[in-house]
């Protein structure tokens, strides 16, 4: 620790800069492949309609409106690190939440692809924005629906707002520390910061602000997205407790997510294991844990709720996900939100890397099983025993799935390489300063 | 770029000497001063007096019209398409509150992020600084140097110098 300075946290952190590496290219052709799975599959859908998803009668919304509500809750992690933890002042946060904003930025722009390829009909997306149409009809502001379009979208411009911001002074750096065009090239976006006084004193104020206003944001955002939902008559969707259950949800699996990226940096980039600390990651498994327990008292709530209040459909419903035909999605979800986090009570496995790895991908798994369980089993099984279906996975909506997770690592693995992927000035801001008094 | 300027401009290694130097020319009267450091540090505002920034009503301004633009269009597109439901109000104020929210957050966040550029901006180009290639060349500012710009005249040179080096400045020049 005693020998990071504000030299070699700078020297560290732009070395990941340099030009990729045999390992970044081979990974990257298989992003990119991954992706264009996902083009290709939507492609076919363009030109054979929705035919080629699992959606039916009256399972209307399947795996890309569980794909929407997934990557959202992915970028939740991400304004909570930067804004929530920099209010509060967590000690942790510090070196992982540039990697985070960048993986919140990512993952919104992955979730607002999916209203769009669920809509089948691509080319009249805009629809759904307010503008004066043939018609003279407005949309309709009472629903939640077109909330969500303007709470995504406003999530998505905040977060690409606060990323860019918090990378000012580090484009700085890049700039002093390099030469020729690279350094022409980061000069522009740097804006001449020069880390003067009067500059700090904007950009910290700035910062400040943007972290209290953003504050709000993160919750209110999935406390909307769960109203899309929430404010439909279906059982298992018609319920009070979903938006902190999916604020919940959402930040868990955000943590989930931040460990899974930040442990392979660690691994790959030489000087970020002196950086990343063990008790950074430990934080997060701290976060994990907390949150986990929100989520499991949320699913026993439930079926508490299903029983107690005697609705009939409700209770039907929620026989229905554990011993239904989608059974093995139930229990897939229970296994890994409710049981894999149990073992991060010990701080033995908190503390170990290889086993927070593996954790953290069983979460992943399990917050998309959630949201598919939110989803698909309350449509399939509603009111009418007639309208009950179930729902059969096809292979461009898995193609799709596969797609977005290349999109996003795409977009990551270009980060890393483009921008300091961690935040160099914050870093050097938590450090002791160098002082005379202390030599 | 920066208007003309006629001063001393230093480097630190440390933060306490380049504390100790502002406080003591802030004592001799010169309240100018633009300090370099390699990260936000609050010993640093301490010493120039807790200078304020006005970043703030950029963002109440923001917040104030993104509220008023959520209003006016729920408002006006509500009535210029009545669609009214189960006899409930067809402007219903509860139903307003996320979209009053997130315009005023969208607002609020985009006009505090060009207010922020424009001072830093303004900073830039429109503080008077060294305009030697020596001053604008130097690149540890944003690594792990301290430093402290000085306008002054002439006549001030030697007493300037003289407390940048009490306080073991690394490096002191003078610009014309």
């Amino acid at each position: 620790m005693s020998n990071i300075t504000y030299a070699s946290i700078n020297d560290d952190i732009l070395k990941s800069l340099e030009p990729p590496g045999k390992a970044w290219l081979a990974s990257f052709l298989v992003i990119i492949t991954a992706l264009g799975m996902g083009i290709f599959a939507f492609a076919y859908q363009i030109r054979h309609g929705l035919e080629g998803s699992g959606i039916n009668n009256p399972i209307g919304w399947g795996v890309y409106i569980t794909n929407f509500v997934f990557w959202v809750g992915i970028a939740h992690a991400g304004t909570l690190i930067s804004a929530v933890l920099y209010l509060v002042r967590a000690p942790f946060r510090t070196s992982i939440y540039r990697a985070s904003e960048a993986m919140t930025v990512f993952s919104v722009m992955t979730a607002g692809l999916f209203p769009l390829i669920h809509i089948g009909r691509v080319w009249n997306f805009y629809w759904l924005i307010p503008y004066p149409n043939q018609r003279l009809l407005w949309v309709n502001f009472k629903s939640p629906l077109l909330w969500d379009v303007f709470a995504v979208n406003t999530y998505m411009s905040v977060s690409i707002a606060f990323f860019l911001l918090g990378l000012i002074p580090d484009f700085a750096s890049v700039r002093d520390d390099s030469k020729g065009l690279k350094r022409l090239i980061y000069a522009l976006p740097s804006l001449g910061f020069r880390g003067t006084n009067h500059q700090w004193l904007h950009y910290m104020r700035a910062y400040l602000l943007f972290a209290a206003i953003c504050t709000p944001l993160v919750f209110s955002v999935h406390s909307i997205v769960s109203w899309d939902f929430a404010m439909g008559s279906i059982p298992g969707w018609h319920t009070t407790i979903f938006p902190p259950y999916f604020v919940a949800g959402a930040i868990f699996s955000g943590c989930a997510m931040v460990l899974t990226i930040m442990i392979p940096m660690r691994f790959i980039f030489r000087g970020f294991d002196e950086i990343i600390k063990i008790k950074d990651l430990e934080g997060m498994a701290k976060m994990i844990i907390f949150t986990g327990i929100v989520v499991s008292y949320a699913y026993a709530s439930e079926f508490f709720i299903a029983y107690y209040s005697g609705a009939k459909y409700e209770k039907a419903l929620f026989w229905y996900r554990p011993f239904g035909e989608l059974k093995l999605f139930f229990w897939g979800m229970i296994f890994c939100n409710v049981i894999s986090p149990i073992p991060l009570w010990s701080k033995k496995i908190r503390t170990n890397i290889p086993a927070l790895f593996v954790i953290s991908i069983l979460v992943n798994i399990g917050m998309w099983l959630e949201r598919f369980n939110i989803v698909v089993t309350s449509l399939a099984h509603d009111f009418d025993p007639y309208a009950w279906a179930n729902y059969k996975f096809q292979w461009v909506e898995i193609y799709i799935t596969i797609g977005s997770f290349g999109w996003f690592l795409m977009w990551f693995f270009l980060f890393v390489k483009i921008m300091p992927s961690l935040a160099v000035a914050e870093l050097k801001e938590a450090l002791n300063p160098p002082l005379r008094s202390a030599k | 770029m920066s208007k003309e300027f006629s001063g001393v401009w230093a480097t630190f290694e440390y933060l306490d000497d380049t504390c100790n130097s502002i406080k003591e020319l802030r004592k001799e009267g010169y309240r100018q001063l633009t300090t370099h450091t390699p990260c936000p540090r609050h010993e640093i505002d301490h010493a120039l007096g807790n200078p304020q920034s006005s970043i703030p009503w950029f963002t109440l301004f923001g917040m104030f019209c993104g509220s008023t633009l959520a209003v006016v269009i729920m408002v006006f597109m509500t009535l210029d398409w009545v669609l009214p439901v189960s006899g409930k109000p067809v402007i219903s104020v509860p139903s307003m509150g996320p979209i009053f929210f997130e315009l005023s957050v969208i607002c609020a966040i985009w006009i505090t992020l060009f207010g922020t550029v424009g001072l830093i901006l303004k900073d830039t180009f429109g503080t008077p600084r060294p305009t030697s290639k020596r001053y604008k060349g130097y690149d540890r500012f944003m690594r792990d140097r301290f430093g402290v710009v000085v306008p002054c005249s002439e006549h001030d040179y030697e007493k300037v110098e003289a407390i940048m080096n009490r306080y073991q400045a690394e490096e002191v020049h003078r610009e014309a």
